[in-house]
């Protein structure tokens, strides 16, 4: 055993020598190698991007929350009527849905810009929210406190404040009690919300400031009876898919819907979500997965090529090594333990690459990247195995020389 | 002489290749004795064997009939794995082109054998550095072989064929490509190791070297003409 590990850190330590002789062949082995890896690495890293992006959502969706969407998502294009949903269905949906144990109707007003003092920022969006808006949206409050009935039922004039532009306006003091003006309406912040931070599709979320719903609808002239969307909770989320077919057919019967019309509203659940972000996901892992595949076998065949060159080029070598004792296995670990070894250092240097790639496609907003010790286990666990699969052939050939051949073939 | 005896015994040996169609006999049916302690000298022409005859008996080529043995082991039949092992632990080599590994230095060419055999590293780095100097090479231990003569070269090789101490050299032609001078140098080292008490045998088509050995066994066409 003792003996065995001798001879295999010898054997390493021939393998180094030799690699380091030949060291522009190697060269380019671990450059054909590293090009492989980095894709790899590109593509393990974005996937496991995708997956914490798809968590994200869902935490932030919460698993029990349907949202429904006033219109027809599919079909909003012809030009339908999105405003469908009314206070009376918010009603009703509280009052006879099994399970509900929130509904919340939601509002919002674009493109408002807000001022303290000489500061001013514009923001994509100004929400309009019934009591407990951190509650029912899974988002904390930083500091402060959330919307009470009172404020929702006399159209307070109070705000959450975004993270975002709570450091625009105040920096990092505390906004708390201070009046900002939301487009001309002065209204007093009573709580900053934690930072969220999810980028990707659509505006940063932390860019956003709320508003008590009856306060939006009244001071920015927004319709009274409708609203945009409808954020409904159930107790037990195990049974959503049968929820969200009596909230369809609730929904339907208050609509006046007959039988063959499509529905003019839109359903949404994490689930959903989920769905399509797998679609995404899967489509990713189809397409960078048949790139990093052809780059890793490009480089296997690389690997493969130069080790035959090596190989007959080092006839004479394995020769004399053979003259000298060494046995066809210790020819054979040599051989396997140079493509091994460049493989590995060829993985080092793609994740290095990798790596930066990746850094580059979050920068440009392509992918979310996330990096884990999963793309380093995965890098290194394909190197060995490209090094084993292309180098076991040549490494054979070479271990299968009598020592007389390969001693004549000079 | 029985072959409890004898070092190395061959007895019919021969050695057929294949060249296309054509069946050639290298070695037709040899039969020889060498004892241990033994300086033997093998001569002939070229093409009369005397190659093919030190690759059997080095163990470097396997014969197509005939028997051999190694220190009364009989070895014509044994695995490769076995062969190497008794390479590695009876078998010094010399070869007319030195064959050192291009790439490493003197000290670590000479260290080679070891690497392939139990021993501890730091004694092996030890012997190999003592062979060195005894070759007269204690200054060079760690020249790349193309910054050597091929006088130094031919050293640094029969430091490495004596790093494992073995029993039998086997040197072929190891004077062929040095000058006179050299070659006389190269041939004094070689019987300093027969004297050492190690058998020595000596593969040359020249007359003046083959004088240094004890005993001449000659060769023509593949058989031996007369021991």
């Amino acid at each position: 055993m003792l003996d065995t590990l001798r001879q295999l850190t010898r054997v390493c330590g021939m393998a180094v020598a030799a690699l380091w002789a030949y060291r522009l062949r190697s060269a380019f082995v671990v450059a054909a190698i590293a090009l492989g890896i980095a894709s790899l690495t590109v593509i393990v890293a974005s996937i496991d991007g995708a997956e914490r992006k798809a968590r994200q959502i869902v935490e932030m969706f919460g698993p029990d929350t349907a949202f429904v969407l006033g219109g027809d998502i599919e079909s909003r294009a012809v030009g339908q009527r999105t405003l469908t949903l009314s206070y009376e269905d918010a009603r009703r949906i509280r009052a006879e849905l099994p399970g509900v144990y929130l509904v919340v109707p939601m509002r919002a007003r674009s493109n408002v810009t807000v001022y303290f003092g000489d500061r001013r920022m514009d923001l994509p969006i100004a929400v309009g929210s019934t009591a407990g808006y951190a509650e029912v949206w899974n988002w904390p409050l930083a500091e402060g406190r959330d919307f009470s009935e009172e404020d929702v039922e006399r159209g307070a004039k109070v705000a959450l404040i975004g993270d975002t532009p709570a450091r625009e306006l105040f920096g990092d003091a505390s906004p708390l009690g201070f009046t900002i003006l939301v487009d001309k309406l002065p209204v007093q912040i009573i709580g900053r919300l934690a930072y969220r931070g999810v980028a990707g599709m659509g505006p940063p979320v932390d860019d956003r400031i709320i508003l008590p719903i009856t306060t939006l609808t009244q001071r920015f002239n927004l319709d009274r009876k409708y609203f945009r969307a409808l954020r409904v909770k159930f107790s037990d989320p195990e049974n959503m898919a049968f929820h969200v077919e009596n909230l369809r057919s609730l929904l339907r019967r208050l609509h006046n819907l007959a039988p063959g019309d499509k529905d003019d509203f839109t359903i949404l659940t994490a689930e959903e979500i989920l769905k399509f972000l797998s679609m995404f996901k899967g489509g990713l892992l189809l397409f960078l997965g048949i790139t990093a595949a052809v780059a890793m076998v490009v480089g296997g065949f690389v690997l493969a090529n130069l080790f035959y060159l090596s190989v007959s080029e080092r006839r004479t070598e394995i020769g004399l090594k053979k003259a000298l004792g060494a046995k066809s296995r210790a020819i054979l670990q040599q051989f396997l333990a140079e493509a091994v070894g460049l493989t590995l250092i060829g993985a080092l240097f793609g994740m290095i690459l990798g790596m930066g790639m990746g850094k580059l496609l979050e920068r440009l907003e392509i992918l979310q990247i996330l990096f884990s010790w999963k793309v380093f286990i995965y890098s290194v666990a394909a190197a060995v195995a490209i090094g084993l699969l292309f180098g076991l052939k040549p490494a054979r050939q070479a271990a299968a020389l009598p020592p007389v051949e390969a001693l004549k073939g000079v | 002489m029985s072959g409890a005896e004898a070092l190395i015994r061959l007895e019919g040996m021969t050695k057929t290749y294949l060249q296309g169609e054509l069946t050639v006999e290298v070695l037709k049916g040899i039969d020889l004795q060498i004892a241990a302690g033994e300086f033997v000298a093998l001569q002939g022409p070229s093409g009369s064997g005397k190659s093919t005859l030190m690759h059997l008996l080095g163990l470097l080529d396997r014969p197509s009939a005939g028997r051999y043995w190694l220190q009364g082991e009989d070895v014509a039949g044994l695995g490769d794995d076995r062969l190497s092992e008794l390479r590695n632990r009876l078998i010094g080599f010399l070869f007319q082109t030195f064959y050192l590994v291009p790439y490493l230095s003197a000290l670590e060419n000479v260290v080679l054998p070891g690497l392939y055999s139990p021993g501890s590293a730091r004694h092996l780095r030890h012997r190999a550095e003592e062979l060195l100097v005894q070759v007269g090479l204690g200054d060079r231990l760690h020249f790349k072989p193309t910054q050597l003569s091929g006088g130094q070269q031919q050293r640094v090789a029969l430091a490495r064929a004596l790093v494992n101490d073995p029993q039998v050299l086997l040197a072929d032609e190891p004077t062929g490509q040095l000058d006179s001078a050299t070659s006389a140098e190269i041939m004094e080292l070689i019987a300093s190791i027969h004297r050492q008490g190690r058998t020595v045998v000596l593969v040359t088509h020249d007359a003046p070297t083959a004088a240094c050995a004890e005993r001449s066994i000659f060769l023509q066409d593949g058989r031996v003409v007369h021991a």
